[in-house]
């Protein structure tokens, strides 16, 4: 049975592209539009990992992520950014909230995406 | 083209990018992640590398000048590492403490260390690979 992903991102051109993305390499994906809406669906049913956006409504990534590495049901699922922010300062940030990886959304985010789940063990290479 | 220079042993990977334009930065970035990926860097370490490399792209192409950024393997005794370098000749009139002062405040927390060497003037940054020397072990 595919893996599920759970995405976290309030684009919902963007939600689809990262879900094409995930989908053609035989994961199956979830989606949430908020952080709260992530964190609930990641505590109620979790995946086997989750990608996240930091620019969210009401609750950013870097919360969201602090908020799942907290939590025991989440903790040990992988969290992977992918976001608009790559100064050094926001990828601390992200790497700090306790993040597997912090990819910026730039033309190779999709090859780095897929080449951090085979390294993260949830695709085979 | 420059050529890379360090205080320790360069071995593979050697990469380089040359940096003209903002499309160059991208580049620069996933450089830097191939790189750092087969010295064996965890990924989020090597989203460090990639921010590191990425920030110092955009500051030698707000000089005009084309640049290029070189991608080392290093080797300290037991240590190995990854080293990202340019030459930076605008800032040769410039004391190294207060050159060294800005880029750490600005990316002192992605590497372990950042130098400066001189003739020609050069921005040298490194991440070991080993635990020794860690700043930021995850």
């Amino acid at each position: 049975m595919a893996l599920e992903v759970l995405l976290v991102e309030d684009s919902k051109t963007q939600a689809a592209q990262i879900k094409e993305t995930l989908e053609s390499v035989g994961l199956r994906v979830r989606v949430a539009y908020d952080g709260p809406d992530g964190l609930r669906e990641a505590i109620a049913n979790p995946p086997a990992l989750i990608v996240l956006d930091v620019k969210l409504p009401t609750m950013d990534g870097f919360q969201v992520c602090r908020r799942l590495k907290r939590n025991p049901t989440t903790q040990d699922i992988p969290v992977i950014m992918l976001t608009e922010k790559s100064d050094p300062k926001a990828t601390m940030s992200g790497l700090r909230s306790g993040a597997d990886d912090y990819i910026p959304k730039d033309i190779f985010a999709s090859e780095h995406l897929i080449e951090t789940l085979q390294e993260l063990g949830l695709l085979e290479e | 083209m420059s050529e890379a220079r360090s205080p320790y042993k360069m071995r593979p990977p050697v990469m380089q990018v040359r940096v003209e334009d903002s499309m160059d930065i991208m580049i620069v970035r996933d450089t830097t992640r191939r790189a750092a990926a087969l010295l064996g860097f965890s990924p989020a370490h090597r989203a460090q590398l990639a921010s590191a490399s990425a920030t110092l792209a955009e500051l030698v192409l707000k000089t005009g000048e084309v640049h290029t950024i070189h991608l080392n393997g290093i080797i300290d005794g037991a240590r190995s590492g990854l080293q990202i370098s340019s030459e930076t000749p605008w800032l040769a009139s410039v004391s190294a403490n207060n050159v060294l002062t800005a880029l750490k405040s600005k990316m002192g927390e992605l590497v372990d260390e950042i130098l400066l060497e001189r003739d020609p003037t050069t921005i040298l940054m490194v991440m070991w690979l080993t635990s020794e020397g860690r700043q930021d072990e995850r």
